[in-house]
């Protein structure tokens, strides 16, 4: 479709709130032969369960409460095992309940998270489990790399070097030609997301590729797909997350500290090549906005100068927002948000997300890395940054086992609006734990008073994408 | 033990390639076929093999927005996306050699495994006059640029039968 009408476009319901009250993860690694799935998984529910500070007994008191479970794992080829949803399902022992396993891509994890909260909203369940992994090491990377190019149609694009890498970089090539103007200062912000992203994996002891890079480092890496170098790009991991979504009354009774979640979904295409030109769907704070409007028009022309989305934004990540955004009532994001998880499977499509979900208009994606508003400490002014993101890490630093991380996302926003950022990642026994030593240059990511955050889950080139909304329950927007 | 004793089913044990003892780690070896068909898209893969571009366009005078001939896709589609009605069938070859050119482009060098393009492959996305689409391809023999002029070659000769016999050059 490339027409809307205001019914397919109207706010999402939750029939009632969903809280999220607790979550965990293994710790993430390229290749993890000392575990199996199964363990990773069983890792995730025990500290999902045991460490949250839930007013509960233990984990068999906790499985009273669950009622139906959802689980995110997308690539059946490279785990070697189809219905694995089963198989996990049974090794947490949560038999007879219902359960069902979800797979959009790269936004597997946010699906996962999608189809556990529409299940407590609905009033079908009042404490729903939704859990992620991805088993990607059983091959080799040239062998993953054709895994990975098989989410792309097989007919038209898979057979077209069998790399996904390459077909995201075609929209890569477009974004950096025409908005970036191949610029020298542009390449430079790139390297500044890698080398955040990257630094801020160091004070995360689940984290995969945790390294202090400078903006050089990034810039002499080995081209991947022209102009994505290797530090532009996402980690491939082995890893499991866990989260667990309830009513409000399940949720307080087992928490003292549950938060509000709100989560919608957008799509576009598989295929870029059939991403037609399109009306630009306008955001909350847009719609109000005259200069942003007719910057729009100098930008796209009707499609004339560059089409809309075309190759140089992602409608589903715009939709998706568009549908949270008016779900929750947010109306700007960057006043109303404390921290954003953002899906950064390339630098560059971490930028075009910033134009997709409103934190800047198109066009001016670099400007909020520039502004140093996406840091904790703005590095131009050493004061708090307005709008933190990846703090985790994000796919760059911490981890990309698919069907875990949009899970591994709102979890972490969940422990930040619950002040316990410090309680799951300071810890020294919690490094130990994952056979690392906590480095000395560690630093306190905790957002300080952070009320609201927001997590984008991504698939494909763009196919599928949710947007999370977590808010404490007394900073509400539309009451 | 004789090697009939383990010898079921074709699986034999004693040809398990053990990659590390403890955890145990060993490899499980596959190469399978599949038999896949092109179904309702035929005409585009037989098209490549006879050296011609097949596009569709919805002739629905009902369908909104893309109810008109020049609204062409490329990839073809079987039926339109808009109102689901069959399409029908456009040979776009000529207007192809007279409008194509380079929406994007990128040098893969490192490719998965199975591909057969031949490394460095220029892929390349290409706009075509009257076509709403944007085709993913590759370029022979030049170093592509935004807006470079293209017209499509055809593996007509030992035709493979999938998008790699049509491939793009400067025009
Ligand atoms: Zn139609």
């Amino acid at each position: 479709m490339i027409k809307f009408t205001e019914r397919n476009l109207a706010p999402p319901k939750q029939m009632r709130p969903v809280y999220v009250v607790a979550a965990g993860h293994s710790d993430f690694r390229k290749r993890y032969p000392e575990k199996k799935t199964e363990e990773l998984c069983v890792e995730a529910f025990r500290m999902l369960a045991l460490e949250n500070d839930l007013k509960i007994s233990g984990i068999q008191e906790l499985k009273g409460y669950i009622h139906s479970a959802f689980y995110g794992h997308f690539a059946d080829h490279f785990g070697d095992q189809l219905l694995g949803e089963a198989l996990i399902h049974d090794r947490l022992g949560l038999d007879p309940l219902g359960n069902v396993g979800i797979k959009t891509g790269g936004a597997t994890g946010g699906s996962t998270v999608w189809m556990a909260a529409n299940a407590v909203a609905s009033g079908y369940s009042d404490c729903v489990l939704a859990l992620g992994w991805e088993r990607m090491d059983e091959v080799d990377t040239w062998t993953g790399n054709h895994y990975i190019s098989t989410a792309a149609d097989k007919d038209f694009e898979t057979e077209l070097g069998h790399i996904y890498t390459g077909y995201y970089a075609l929209m890569a090539q477009r974004y950096w030609k025409t908005f970036g103007k191949s610029s020298d200062a542009f390449r430079r912000t790139m390297s500044k997301i890698a080398v955040k992203n990257r630094g801020y994996a160091c004070s995360n002891p689940f984290a995969q590729g945790a390294a202090r890079l400078t903006v050089e480092d990034v810039e002499r890496s080995p081209i991947v797909a022209d102009p994505l170098r290797f530090y532009d790009c996402c980690l491939m991991s082995v890893g499991a997350s866990a989260l667990l979504l309830c009513d409000e009354k399940t949720a307080y009774r087992l928490s003292d500290d549950p938060i509000r979640l709100f989560i919608a979904a957008g799509s576009h295409t598989l295929r870029t090549a059939d991403r037609r030109h399109m009306d630009i769907p306008l955001l909350p704070a847009e719609l109000d906005n005259t200069d942003v409007k007719r910057h729009y028009m100098d930008l796209y022309g009707d499609g004339e100068t560059e089409p809309y989305p075309g190759f140089t934004g992602f409608l589903a990540a715009r939709i998706a927002a568009h549908y949270a955004y008016n779900m929750c009532g947010i109306y700007d994001p960057m006043e109303d948000l404390d921290l954003v998880e953002l899906h950064d499977a390339f630098t560059i499509s971490d930028i075009q997300t910033y134009e997709d979900i409103g934190l800047r208009p198109y066009g001016s994606g670099p400007d909020y890395i520039e502004s140093g508003d996406a840091y904790l400490i703005n590095p131009n002014t050493g004061e708090p940054g307005r709008l933190p993101s990846n703090l985790t890490g994000g796919l760059i630093g911490c981890m990309h086992a698919v069907g875990a991380t949009g899970i591994m996302q709102v979890g972490e926003i969940m422990w930040q609006l619950q002040n316990k950022w410090a309680k799951f990642h300071a810890p020294e026994e919690l490094w130990e734990r994952f056979g690392k030593e906590k480095p000395a240059d560690f630093e306190d990511l905790q957002v300080q008073g952070a009320r609201r955050g927001l997590a984008i889950s991504h698939a494909g080139v763009g196919s599928h994408v949710t947007c999370s909304i977590l808010m404490r329950p007394e900073a509400l927007i539309k009451k | 033990m004789t090697k009939n004793a383990y010898d079921f089913n074709n699986l034999n044990p004693s040809a398990t390639v053990i990659r590390r003892l403890d955890p145990l780690v060993i490899e499980k070896p596959r190469a399978p076929i599949h038999i896949h068909t092109y179904g309702g898209e035929t005409r585009f893969f037989k098209g490549l093999a006879e050296g011609r571009l097949w596009g569709t366009y919805c002739d629905n005078l009902d369908c909104d927005p893309s109810g008109r001939e020049a609204y062409i896709h490329l990839p073809p589609r079987i039926y339109c996306p808009d109102c689901l009605e069959k399409m029908e069938w456009q040979d776009i070859t000529d207007v192809a050699r007279e409008t194509a050119r380079i929406h994007t482009h990128i040098t893969v060098l490192n490719p998965g495994a199975f591909n057969r393009v031949a490394i460095p492959c220029q892929l390349v996305s290409i706009e075509i006059e009257g076509v709403a689409t944007v085709l993913m391809s590759q370029l022979m023999g030049a170093e592509p640029e935004i807006g470079m002029p293209v017209e499509p070659v055809f593996n007509t000769s030992n035709p493979t039968f999938t998008i790699l016999d049509l491939a793009w050059k400067p025009r």
